[in-house]
Formats: C-alpha cells, sequence, structure tokens
C-alpha cells in the first residue's frame, strides 16, 4: 500500500514543504491503517508496541509516531518502543514536565556500587562509563541526562588528562553536577562547575595562586580564559540572534568583529580566580592558638608545602578514589587570593553591580568567595551568554544550522523564563532545553535548502556515541553480563566519542567547524560532528555496526558464556516476525531511527534488499528472518542518509 | 591542464568563488588525465613529502632551547624562578621552572665545536631532547627562532599603540591553532597553507585516488584545501568495512551499500559524508593492500629490521613480531605509520606527499616539571628514530621534517606552570635542511626591559609563520611565481621588526 503511494512521484523529485508535511500526514494514514490490519493478521509480541493501534493526539503535538520518534531522537538517547506510544499518548508538554520533575539518576553513587561490588582497585575509567552508559539505558529521566550529556560537552573536563584518567569517582561527580543541574539555574551551574576538584585540577584553578612580591609569580590564566571562550560568552560580541556584532555595521566588507575581552580581562579574571584548593587542606599556621601564617612579611603563607601538598582526606593512606577531596567543592586560603589591586572584568552595558563599575572594573580587595562570587556574575549577565548557551543546546539537541530566529528565540528565553511578559528569571535551564525542544524550528522545519546560514539548514551528522544508545534502545539492548553491567567502558576506539573523555577542552569538535567542502564550508554552513567523522572512524563504525547487528545479537549461540567479555545484545526477535514483510520492516525502522524522515529512495533500496534476500531451502527460515532485520539494520545505519539527522 | 590554468582556478578560489560540486567531481578526472603525460616523462622518481610535527597546547619553547651561561640566562632564572624558596616540608617547589644549565646538552655551529650563542649566551637543549641536539650537530636540524603567527611585522610599540594590524584572538588555543596552520593570519579561513599546497599539487601525483594530505592525527586545519581533502589513517594501519567485503557471498549486501553511497542524496550533508565514505573504502582497500609489502605473510610481523631505530630511540627493545615487540608512544606510530605508506610510494604512484601527525599535553599550565620532560622526550626520540629510518631507506634527503604548535608560552610563571604566549622556536629535520644553525633572534628572556615582551613575558615574533612555511613550501616546489597566491602577506615580511627578511629564511638546501 504504501508503496504505491510512494510511486506515484518520481523517486528524487524536490518536495515542497508543504507537500513534505501533507505527505507525511498520508503516511501516517496509511501506516495506521496497515497497523491495524497486522495486528489482527499476526502474532505480534509482547515489545511489538509500535505496530501497534492508534492514539488520541494529544492537541499539541505530537501527532502521530513519526512525530514522536524524532522529538525522541532529540530529546532522549533514542527512542524505545514503549516511549513513542507513551509521549504519543501524553504529549510533549506532559512529557516534558514529567521529565523536568523527575528525580535525578546520579552517576557517582552508580561508580560506587561498583567499588563495593568490585573492590576499589579495579574499578577504572571503564568502570565509570559503563554506568554513564547504564544511565544512558535505562534511566528514566532521559532528558535530564541527555542535557547533562550536552552540558559536558560545554563545561568540558576530561578524562584523556593526566590528573583525571586515574580518577573516575571526581569524573562521576562532576558529571553529578551537570546532571543535578541540567534543569536548574546556570548561574548556579557555573559557580559549581567552576568549585569543582575536577574542573579546579583540568584548567588548573586549583591551587591557583597570587602574585608574589617579587613579580616573578602571577596567576595561571587557564580557567579566566576558558570560562569565558568555552563556557560563557564566546570570542566576538554577538547580537541576540547570535550572529556576530558587525563593527561598522556595513556587510559590503565582511563581518568586522568586536572582540568581548581582552588580555587585561583575562588577567583580572585570573587575579580572581586565586586562592582556591582542596577542602581538606591541613593549616598550622594562622588558626587559634597557632603561628601566624607570615610571620616574615612576605605575603607568603609560611609553610607553603601545606598549600601545594593537601591531604586528600581526613583519614590517611584513604584510596584517592574515595577521597573527600575529590568529592567536595574547593574551599579558599584567603592569604593566596590576589585580594589586593582593580581587576578588570567583562564590560558590556549594563555591567555595573555590585563592586563593579560601569566599565567592569571589579574594585580592589574582597574575600575570594567574594570576588568569586562578583566575577560570576559579571560573567552570567554578560549579553553573549543567552545566545551562546542556546546556539550550544541547539547544535546539540538538534540542528547544526539553526536560523538566527530559532537562537534568538532560544536566546530570549535564557534572557527571560517569562518570555513576553518579562520579570522572571535569568539562566532558567529547565525553561531554555523547553524552548530548544518545541521551537516550531525543531518540531515543523520548514526549511531543508542549506543554502546558506542565514536560511538555516535543518540536520546534523548523528554524534557517533549516540548511534550506539539509539540501536540499543530501539532495539531493547540489555547486558548479557550475568551481574548486569553493560560493558561498554571504551567506545571511543571505533567511534571518536565517549561521555568525559574529550581530547581537549575544546570538545569533541569545535562549533564552528565546517568539513571543507564546497556545499557546507562553501555555503557558510558549520558542521562540528565532520570533525571527528574522518577516515578511520566511518570504517571502523561501520565494523563495530557489523559486530553488534551480526554477532551481539540475543540468543546468538556463539556468544561467549564465560570470560569477562560478555557483550551487550540488541533483541532482533522484536522485528523478525515481520522480516517478511519488507515494507513493514523498513516503515517501523524508518519511525524507530529516522522519526519518519527517511525517503522514497532510501525506503526502496532498503526495502528491495530485504526482499530480495530470499527464503532458502538450504537454511532455517528463522535464518533468513534474521538476516533480513541484521541487513536492514546494517545498511541503514551506516547509509549517510540515517548519519544525518533532520 | 597548464599551469595558467590552475593559478586561475587558485585565484579564483581564493576570491570567494566556490567550486560547485560537479566542477570539484570533474577536476581530478582531468588532472589525472595531464599527469599521465607526465609519469611517461620520468616525474615519479622526483618525490617530495614534509611531514609536520603538531605539538597541541602550544609548547614551552622556552625550557626546550634554553640558554646556559650569558645575559639571558640571568634573564631566565629571574622569569623562571617561581617563589624561588627552595625545598620545604621534605618537597621540591613546584613552581621552580629553571633548567639546571649542567644539565642542557649543547649545541654547536655548523657541525663545528663552536657553541651555538647569540648576545654572549651560549644555548642547549633540554636534557629529554638529546636525540634531536644530535641531529642539530651532525648538521641535519635547525632551528627557527621566535617566529609566530603576523600579518604585519610589528614591535612594542606598534603593539601597545595598536597601530598594526595583529591576529585576531591571539593567545587562544582553537584560533592560534588555525593561524598556525593558515597562509593568512588576517582572515578566519580554514585552510591550510599544507592544502593549499595541495591544491596546487595534487595534480602531480598520478594517483588521483588517495589524496596528496595524509593525517595521522585526525582533523586538522593546515592539510585542508579548497579542493583537497587530507586523508586519515590510523597510526595503527588501515581497516577497511568488514560488512562488504570482497567475498562473493557478500554480493548482495555490497550492491545495495553501494547503491546507497551512489544515489542523489537531498542534503548537504548527506552528499559530503557519502563523498568520503567512498573515499574512506576505496583508499583502505588500496592501502591494506601495498601495507602488506613490508610485513611477513607467514606471521604477525615485520618482514625485516627496517624499523628497529624507532625503538632504538625510545629505548625500547625491537623484536620483528608483533606480539613480542613493545608498543611505541603514540607520535612514534604515527611517525612509523608514515614511513610505511612513504616507503610505498612507488605502488601508491605518490610524487607529493604532505603528512601531519600531531601529539598533545603542551599546555602546561601546571605541573609543568612534571609532565613536560616526558613530551619533549617524546618529539625528540620520535623524530630521531624517523629520520634515522628514512636514511635507511634511501628517502631523507626527499622528506623535511617540521614542528609546529600554536604559541610560544609565557615567560612569566603561574606558580607552577606558564600560560599562553605568542612567538616560539621550530625544529626543521632532514638531509637538506642547512642545519647546524638557528635562524632568526632568540628574544630576550626577562619580564622586565624587555623589548619584545607583550605583556607577563608573551613573545612579540621576529619572524612570521608564513615566512617559515614559505621555506618549506619553496623547497617543496612551490614556484615563487605562485608564492604570493598562498602566502599573500609574506611579501610584507621585511624591515627592521623582523630577524630575516622576505619569504625565504634560507634553511632549505634546494632539492638535489
Amino acid at each position: 500500500m504504501r508503496q504505491t503511494k510512494r510511486l506515484e512521484v518520481p523517486a528524487n523529485a524536490p518536495r515542497t514543504t508543504a507537500s513534505r508535511w501533507r505527505d507525511r500526514f498520508h503516511r501516517h494514514a496509511i501506516r495506521l491503517a496497515a497497523a491495524f490490519v497486522l495486528v489482527m493478521a499476526s502474532p505480534a509480541s509482547a515489545h511489538d508496541l509500535i505496530s501497534a493501534a492508534g492514539f488520541d493526539e494529544p492537541a499539541e503535538g505530537p501527532y502521530n509516531r513519526d512525530e514522536a520518534a524524532r522529538f525522541l531522537l532529540q530529546a532522549t538517547f533514542g527512542p524505545t518502543r514503549p516511549e513513542i506510544e507513551r509521549l504519543a499518548r501524553i504529549g510533549y508538554h506532559a512529557w516534558l514536565s514529567e521529565q523536568i520533575a523527575a528525580a535525578p539518576t546520579l552517576h557517582l553513587p552508580l561508580v560506587d556500587t561498583r567499588i563495593q561490588q568490585m573492590g576499589v582497585d579495579h574499578v577504572w575509567d571503564g568502570e565509570r562509563h559503563e554506568e554513564w552508559f547504564r544511565a544512558a539505558m535505562i534511566a528514566n529521566d532521559q532528558l535530564r541526562q541527555r542535557v547533562a550529556f550536552a552540558l559536558s560537552q560545554l563545561l568540558v573536563v576530561s578524562a584523556q588528562n593526566g590528573a583525571l584518567e586515574g580518577n573516575p569517582t571526581t569524573l562521576a561527580h562532576y558529571y553529578d553536577v551537570l546532571v543535578r543541574n541540567a534543569f536548574g539555574n546556570y548561574r548556579t551551574l557555573l559557580e559549581e562547575v567552576t568549585l569543582h576538584p575536577a574542573m579546579g585540577q583540568y584548567l588548573s584553578m586549583f591551587k591557583n595562586r597570587k602574585a608574589n612580591q617579587s613579580g616573578t609569580i602571577r596567576p595561571d590564566e587557564n580557567y579566566a580564559r576558558e570560562i569565558m571562550q568555552l563556557f560563557s560568552v564566546g570570542l566576538v560580541m554577538l547580537n541576540p540572534d547570535g550572529t556576530p556584532v558587525d563593527q561598522d555595521g556595513n556587510p559590503g566588507n565582511g563581518i568586522q568583529t568586536l572582540p568581548t575581552y581582552t588580555q587585561d580581562t583575562i588577567r583580572g579574571f585570573a587575579a580572581v580566580f586565586t586562592g582556591w584548593n582542596w577542602s581538606t587542606c591541613v593549616r598550622t599556621l594562622g588558626g587559634p592558638g597557632q603561628p601566624p601564617e607570615d610571620a616574615n612579611g612576605d605575603g607568603e603563607y609560611d609553610r607553603w608545602w601545606e598549600w601545594e601538598f593537601c591531604p586528600i582526606d581526613p583519614v590517611a593512606n584513604t584510596n584517592w578514589k574515595l577521597a573527600r577531596a575529590f568529592r567536595t567543592p574547593m574551599t579558599p586560603w584567603q592569604i593566596y587570593h590576589q585580594s589586593a589591586g582593580t581587576k578588570q572584568l567583562l564590560a558590556y552595558p549594563g555591567v555595573a553591580r555590585g563592586r563593579v563599575n560601569a566599565q567592569g572594573v571589579l574594585a580592589a580587595g574582597g574575600t575570594a568567595e567574594q570576588n568569586l562570587s562578583e566575577a560570576l556574575d559579571n560573567v552570567f549577565h554578560h549579553p553573549n551568554v543567552g545566545p551562546f548557551i542556546a546556539r550550544h543546546l541547539i547544535l546539540r539537541l538538534v540542528t547544526s544550522n539553526p536560523t538566527p530566529g530559532y537562537v534568538q528565540r532560544v536566546a530570549a528565553v535564557f534572557n527571560d523564563d517569562n518570555g513576553a511578559a518579562p520579570g522572571g528569571v535569568r539562566g532558567n535551564l529547565a525553561a531554555v532545553v523547553r524552548a530548544v525542544l518545541l521551537d516550531p524550528e525543531a518540531r515543523r522545519p520548514t526549511t531543508h535548502a542549506c543554502t546558506g546560514p542565514a536560511t538555516g539548514c535543518i540536520g546534523k551528522l548523528r554524534e557517533p556515541l549516540l548511534l550506539l544508545t539509539r540501536l540499543n534502545r530501539a532495539m531493547a539492548g540489555r547486558p548479557t553480563n550475568p551481574n548486569g553491567v553493560w560493558q561498554e567502558g571504551w567506545p571511543q576506539g571505533a567511534l571518536a566519542q565517549a561521555a568525559l573523555r574529550s581530547p581537549t577542552v575544546f570538545n569533541f569538535y569545535l562549533p564552528h567547524y565546517a568539513l571543507p567542502h564546497p556545499e557546507v564550508a562553501g555555503r557558510g554552513l558549520v558542521s562540528p560532528e565532520f570533525q571527528i567523522t574522518v577516515d578511520t572512524f566511518i570504517v571502523r563504525t561501520a565494523n563495530m555496526l557489523e559486530g553488534r547487528i551480526y554477532w551481539q545479537w540475543l540468543g546468538n549461540p556463539g556468544l561467549p558464556t564465560s570470560g569477562s567479555w560478555r557483550p551487550t545484545v540488541i533483541d532482533l526477535g522484536l522485528d523478525t516476525p515481520i522480516a517478511d514483510r519488507p515494507d513493514q520492516l523498513i516503515a517501523r525502522y524508518d519511525t524507530l531511527f529516522t522519526g519518519g524522515t527517511m525517503s522514497r529512495e532510501q525506503f526502496r533500496l532498503l526495502s528491495q534488499h530485504v526482499a530480495n534476500e530470499p527464503f532458502h531451502n538450504w537454511r532455517p527460515e528463522a535464518e533468513t528472518r534474521r538476516v533480513r532485520v541484521q541487513d536492514a539494520l546494517w545498511l541503514l545505519l551506516v547509509s549517510p542518509e540515517y548519519s544525518v539527522e533532520k | 591542464m597548464s599551469w595558467m590554468r590552475r593559478r586561475d582556478l587558485l585565484k579564483a578560489s581564493l576570491v570567494g568563488t566556490v567550486l560547485s560540486g560537479s566542477a570539484l567531481s570533474l577536476f581530478p578526472k582531468l588532472a589525472l588525465a595531464e599527469n599521465a603525460a607526465r609519469v611517461l616523462r620520468g616525474s615519479a622518481t622526483d618525490y617530495r613529502a614534509l611531514v609536520c610535527v603538531y605539538l597541541y597546547g602550544g609548547y614551552d619553547c622556552f625550557s626546550a632551547i634554553v640558554p646556559i651561561d650569558g645575559p639571558a640566562r640571568t634573564q631566565y632564572e629571574d622569569s623562571r624562578r617561581g617563589t624561588g624558596t627552595g625545598p620545604g616540608g621534605g618537597q621540591q617547589n613546584p613552581s621552580d621552572l629553571r633548567i639546571p644549565s649542567g644539565d642542557l646538552v649543547p649545541i654547536y655551529q655548523d657541525g663545528t665545536t663552536t657553541p651555538i650563542s647569540q648576545g654572549g649566551s651560549r644555548y642547549g637543549l633540554h636534557p629529554r631532547m638529546a636525540p634531536l641536539a644530535q641531529l642539530f650537530n651532525q648538521r641535519r636540524a635547525a632551528i627557527v627562532a621566535n617566529v609566530g603567527p603576523l600579518v604585519r611585522p610589528l614591535n612594542l610599540a606598534d603593539y601597545t599603540a595598536g597601530t598594526v594590524p595583529v591576529p585576531a584572538q591571539l593567545f587562544s588555543h582553537s584560533d592560534q591553532t588555525v593561524l598556525w596552520q593558515t597562509p593568512r593570519a588576517d582572515t578566519s579561513a580554514r585552510t591550510g597553507w599544507g592544502g593549499r599546497l595541495a591544491d596546487v599539487f595534487f595534480a602531480s601525483n598520478p594517483n588521483q585516488n588517495l589524496s596528496m594530505n595524509i593525517s595521522l592525527d585526525g582533523e586538522n586545519v593546515f592539510q585542508a584545501g579548497q579542493s583537497v581533502l587530507p586523508y586519515f589513517v590510523s597510526d595503527t594501519g588501515v581497516e577497511a568495512i568488514r560488512a562488504v567485503g570482497p567475498g562473493s557471498w557478500l554480493d548482495h549486501r555490497r550492491n545495495t551499500f553501494n547503491a546507497m553511497l551512489a544515489r542523489t542524496h537531498a542534503h548537504p550533508f548527506e552528499r559530503a559524508l557519502a563523498q568520503r565514505i567512498r573515499v574512506a573504502e576505496d583508499v583502505a582497500r588500496e592501502l591494506e593492500v601495498v601495507l602488506r609489502n613490508d610485513r611477513n605473510p607467514a606471521n604477525d610481523g615485520f618482514l625485516d629490521d627496517t624499523y628497529q631505530p624507532f625503538w632504538t630511540a625510545y629505548g625500547l627493545p625491537w623484536q620483528r613480531l608483533d606480539q613480542a615487540r613493545p608498543d611505541l608512544p603514540r607520535l612514534g606510530r604515527q611517525l612509523l605509520m608514515i614511513a610505511r605508506v612513504m616507503r610505498q610510494r612507488v605502488p601508491l604512484q605518490m610524487t607529493r606527499q604532505l603528512f601531519f601527525a600531531g601529539i598533545g599535553g603542551f599546555d602546561t599550565h601546571d605541573n609543568q616539571n612534571a609532565d613536560l620532560p616526558d613530551l619533549l622526550g617524546d618529539v625528540a626520540s620520535g623524530i630521531r628514530g624517523f629520520h634515522d629510518v628514512l636514511n635507511a631507506v634511501g628517502l631523507a634527503d626527499n622528506v623535511t621534517i617540521f614542528t609546529a604548535s600554536e604559541f610560544g608560552r609565557t615567560l612569566s610563571n603561574n606558580g607552577d606552570g606558564t600560560d599562553h604566549g605568542w612567538g616560539g622556536h621550530q625544529f626543521v629535520i632532514g638531509e637538506r635542511v642547512a642545519g647546524g644553525r638557528v635562524y632568526g633572534q632568540f628574544p630576550h628572556l626577562g619580564l622586565s626591559g624587555n623589548p619584545q615582551n607583550a605583556g607577563w613575558g608573551q613573545i612579540i615574533p621576529t619572524l612570521a609563520v608564513d615566512q617559515y612555511a614559505a621555506t618549506l613550501a619553496t623547497w617543496f616546489g612551490l614556484p615563487d611565481s605562485e608564492r604570493d597566491l598562498i602566502f599573500p602577506n609574506v611579501q610584507h615580511m621585511v624591515g627592521t621588526k623582523v630577524s630575516i627578511q622576505g619569504p625565504n629564511l634560507g634553511f632549505m638546501q634546494p632539492f638535489a
């Protein structure tokens, strides 16, 4: 039935937006009708909800299962069959409210449980990632987990770092800061991130000290630079829609950008971010009944080694994976804080606040805590933050080239969560996430033209790690490890991506990376994920999928039944019952994997492929059914069309 | 296609005309036709390759090349001493970043016994860079001093007054990485000079399937051209897509796979990705075959001991059998793979190649004393092993290795490390390098009274990256007539504010 419908239009005929949506509604109606017939005619499995009969469409959408699945591709680690039905039943708004209210699934308790089970010497970053994967697979707070993952690509710390690679618990604790604050306020998140010992080590704010009197030492600029460049405002002044401000307002001579800060600003923030160390330091000077901190008056703490070499826990010989220093915020030492002297912070209209004047200069004096608070307020209220965060979340959740209008609408919600009626709160991430996902451009994209950045271009190359989570969630993946461990500790060998394992603070890809291709960079479009989709990983990803689909399937008698390698498997049995009906099978995968965006041509190729994999006398029917499902899955998942989410 | 026509094309793309998809796909075929004739003339023996060893993070050149004595030593001691308290509480003071004079490895002028000396100070290399110092002393390596991205030459007064244009976003990693790799420090173009060279030269390679630019370290701006994309090889070898392998039982699946790649796609990302997948798959199969030439078909191991120098340089035991041999550090693995690909230049039909290898971790804001020595050691040992292998296989005259890094670091000290700087020193290695010399001027190393201190010991460069790059490109074969198209700013690098005049710094001997 569907095939007939598709043949009415030439396979590659361009479709107008209106016809595209009309077409989708037609297909929906056809599919519903087909589903009724199928449910009656076939022994549907308990999991086979996707073919089940219709539902009451919520007023605000989704209006069909394709739309529901497409939303879940953006808002979760991948649609599951039951979740498509549930979202379709309750609607976007109720689903979002429920997700925002859901209790956070925290990662450190999961890692600590592994430590209890396996012993502290056997838990490393692989185990942390296995628990990350568990949460991605089965946590009910999917939206929160997905947003936390997006934030982990903004507020980057990484295990690919000497100080953090052997410390899975501090990384899990850091990730929980992102999880807990995913729907909180960005100002709170920024402060918790700044004072976290993992960030302190990663960007060396930890033990950053004031200048000494002889002038041979001055504050470390690392965190000062990156909190501005990467976490909040970026390098150049932005318009409310995220486009760069053109200094001379004359587009004819190109964009003359306006830097957001100068080297003086970096030095100002560097001075602010001084004096912080582990919460567990022991000080034997300056306290009640103790000698003074600086008896000789050279401005230095006389027992400097107490600052440089703190114990990591009050209890001697505590394993570092359990040590308090790595799971509590850093605490200040006033003597190492650069209180003296004014500090240039960011300057922008309306900057005067607290002890910061209209030129963005923080007055001299103040404690480490006071100055940190003033400086974070100064960053947080910069007009760039709204469009900067909006663009980041849109790029991670929805599309690589949002229109300026989309960015502006989301930024407006960041600036004031009351939207049209100002007076609300700035930096409310729950409201921002809602705005990202419910924006017309996310839900009903109106342009596929992709002619340039101004008109937008719905679509992004899928993140490699999401390929893995989506496959497993769509195919009811499960561990075969007898202890229920998802053995997904090291996916980056095939995918070039793993949670909290970016090669640098610049994440896996730069937000403005543009593939040097006439139709990408040549059109002014950006394509961040292409930066890691390089030859080696294209091949490895395809080969990893081969293993997952042709070998790691539930019931495969060739799977190991002993030893330490007990892989995750997918359940092909969900779909083998319809393997004799190629159009049904591909339509189901169109919903599950592409949210109903599959082109006619792609549909035809896959459906014909399945149909042409014959039932032979020389092999059992069950095997042919399985091979059909496997080929459909593998071919779909390695195809260029699937790889570009739309 | 004539030189003139390539030149026009290059010019056209510089002024912003972008090749359409169809022109892009036609171009290699035209070039291929032309090059069939060129190969018949025997140019395939004229092999030249450049290898960029990129030190990610901004490496602290002031710890790599250090004054041994004299005024520069005094300046260096002041800048890098930290709190100067010495040990306390049974601990070393991590703020003391000085490398003791006695630990430095001396380097000598022109293969003589005259120490390298500038301004009354002798200079030596970090103790872990001894393998590179030996190459320098054999005149196989040169140092290019205080080079960095510039739009126009400038001094401190110009910088302070803001009267001379400087590259945007100085001191930012991501942006200065681009600046170091791009031929235009005054634009935000995301093409690199290696890529632009490849735009000019790719037609010289009879094999138009394999990109002229091969990266062992993933995506980089250096190798991205207007029409040439780098090809990425992993340091463990080449893998092809197994599920559509050559076996006849895979015909059905392979046919659908190929049909999916060949079909018309609606989205530009899909078209770009389809092209990438196609190339990845084709080239992987091609490389997979030729890379068996140095392997023993009877076991998992190498056929002979050609690559032993890598293991020697890293102080590791060599065995032909893969299983019996310890892994090289990552940079060593990348350079080994580059050597292996170079050895197959004849079956691969490559006459001009640009390789990119990278090593990260140089952003030593903290723990510099703990982290930097191993990194410098890795670089020196890897380059040494690579050079020795090239010598053994007769390619040392044909290959030039050069280092690059987004910036030098600050002379000043932040308590246990250094921050982002500007100018830095680089190494060039190869038989055609006019080695045993320092090109350019080592800067004053003090924090006060330093005429090049843009602030806290960020050093204003006295040579431009464009000059450094143009010198390498000229050796590679870039005619002077094409130079200004790729390096439009290099013509401005003259006057008293640069230490060497013009587009050729002189560290390369003409190709023999």
